[in-house]
């Protein structure tokens, strides 16, 4: 079923380019596609680039992601804390990622650390919000019943607040990755030497409309398959959930 | 996993539970067993007063009551009457603002496991399994304890077979049941209940009441059950305690000493029946005046 789409739009286009209907330079044929993506893949490396972006992403990822969490526990628990740190990072929040390329060239250079910094706090801002906001979820009815049993903080953290959290963090991690994947993109269109962006201005510099739809095409399956993985996570951590599935 | 069929079986049983002859004789031996039990809670002069933005609100006014062990007291009331408060207040969820508590002696100042607390909806945590759930209050057992403790309670409620669903699994009747086995798991010194089969269908509540008379027997519990069904009230109770609301007050104190298993149309039943409802009826007509 979920096949159907795909497919159906890879023929339409097979029909499209072998009609004659657009010239090749806006919309080469799937089968010059695939010619070019054979070259990519064995003769210039792209996968090597993709690797390099993913390498990039995790690594801001994690960091971003790792921060959220701890900001995110530290204000849910906390509303002193939560009252110190939500006005300053609302107003960073507002910052689009693009904005604050400029400077993070002028203090980290054209290298990697920018684009690790960059996607830290692309990650950073869904992860923080939605920790906070599941920890905010959790129901008094819940936390009574540790109470009952005599549950301190910790205790009640553990067994009580963190799992009932649990969905509206997965809900901030999924967002994350996808938001990660497309700043990551945006960032090495504007300035680097490997990486997915990088090859994607390379082909626009050339005109090689068949690398733009290799690329293309690998973007969304690379983001797919990071969505996918998070989601497969998310099942079995909350298979407890029954949900409307329509 | 489809659980529905077996829930309803499991929840209306088609004839009354054999145990019948059986708990009228445990019944008897537990009245046989000697003179007066100790006091095991202790009200003095409890009131609380709740902020509000009306200014403070009285919810309960010098409430005096004492319990003993091993009894059942149901405390009943219209809404309003603060019984659910007198209920949070033993079970260390509330403090009073004046008066004593005791609990064993003992002044109470929070929750523990000493006491067990029953809610109306059963707060099963839903990423738990029904084991995981009754054993909750295990936390510092060993592993092995936690699940002899939680298999022995989870049989004791009639939910043999489900120790591994999750509570959305369950039936209204199965999940309360669960919340009643986690209650008493670590053995309290006293079960409070509020309202717990207050969102049962007819059939399921007075299913539960026999499981619940049952257990109590067998567990020699002390149990206090609030709740605004007076036929609830004079089937399970040694003790009812009336309320009276704004501010809630102990109205009357009424023991209830039918033989059990009781029979709703025994003639003691009948006559503590009429008499609550008029009890009832007499305080309506003081809030609403002649016309109801």
């Amino acid at each position: 079923m979920s096949l159907v789409l795909p497919v159906g739009l890879a023929l339409l286009w097979q029909l499209v380019s072998q009609l004659g209907w657009v010239k090749p330079y806006f919309l080469p044929s799937p089968l010059t596609v695939a010619r070019a993506a054979n070259e990519m893949i064995f003769e210039t490396g792209l996968l090597k680039d993709t690797w390099f972006s993913l390498r990039i992403i995790s690594e801001g990822a994690f960091l971003g992601g790792l921060l959220g969490l701890a900001f995110g526990f530290a204000a849910g628990i906390s509303r002193s804390v939560e009252k110190l740190v939500t006005p300053l990072l609302d107003a960073v929040r507002q910052v689009p990622p693009l904005a604050w390329i400029p400077l993070l060239v002028l203090w980290l250079g054209v290298g990697n650390s920018g684009k690790v910094v960059l996607i830290a706090k692309a990650v950073f801002f869904p992860v923080f919000l939605n920790t906070l906001q599941g920890i905010r979820g959790v129901s008094l009815d819940q936390i009574e019943v540790g109470r009952i049993f005599g549950y301190g903080r910790l205790r009640l953290l553990r067994r009580i607040i963190i799992p009932s959290a649990l969905p509206s963090i997965f809900v901030g991690l999924r967002f994350a990755a996808g938001l990660s994947w497309s700043v990551m993109i945006a960032a090495e269109l504007l300035g680097s030497r490997y990486g997915l962006g990088f090859r994607l201005h390379l082909a626009q510099e050339h005109l090689m409309t068949d690398q733009l739809f290799v690329i293309i095409i690998l973007i969304g399956l690379v983001g797919y398959l990071l969505d996918l993985t998070i989601r497969t996570i998310q099942g079995r951590v909350l298979h407890w959930r029954r949900n409307f599935v329509g | 996993m489809n659980l529905e069929s077996v829930v309803s079986q499991s929840d209306r049983p088609l004839a009354e539970p054999p145990a019948g002859v059986e708990l009228a004789a445990r019944a008897a031996d537990r009245a046989r067993a000697g003179g007066p039990s100790p006091i095991e809670v202790e009200l003095r002069g409890v009131s609380k007063v709740f902020a509000s933005k009306a200014g403070p609100v009285t919810a309960l006014d010098h409430v005096d009551l004492s319990i003993r062990r091993g009894e059942f007291v149901c405390i009943i009331g219209t809404s309003g009457c603060g019984k659910t408060t007198l209920l949070r207040i033993m079970a260390g969820l509330e403090r009073e603002s004046a008066g004593i508590v005791r609990l064993e002696g003992k002044p109470i100042i929070g929750p523990g496991v000493d006491k067990g607390v029953v809610f109306q909806d059963h707060r099963l945590l839903p990423w738990l399994t029904v084991d995981e759930n009754i054993g909750f209050g295990l936390d510092r057992h060993s592993a092995a304890e936690r699940a002899v403790l939680t298999s022995r309670y989870r049989n004791l409620v009639g939910l043999g077979k489900f120790g591994e669903a999750h509570p959305n699994q369950l039936s209204g009747g199965m999940a309360q049941r669960a919340a009643i086995a986690r209650a008493l798991v670590n053995r309290p010194k006293i079960l409070l209940l509020d309202e717990p089969f207050g969102a049962l269908d007819a059939l399921t509540r007075r299913y539960m009441q026999r499981e619940l008379e049952k257990i109590w027997l067998e567990e020699q519990a002390t149990m206090v059950m609030v709740t605004h069904d007076i036929d609830e009230a004079i089937f399970l109770a040694d003790t009812i305690v009336q309320m009276s609301s704004h501010p809630g007050r102990v109205n009357r104190i009424i023991p209830v000493n039918i033989p059990r298993p009781r029979r709703r149309d025994h003639p003691d039943f009948v006559a503590i029946e009429t008499q609550l409802l008029e009890e009832f009826e007499l305080q309506a007509k003081g809030y609403f005046g002649e016309g109801i």
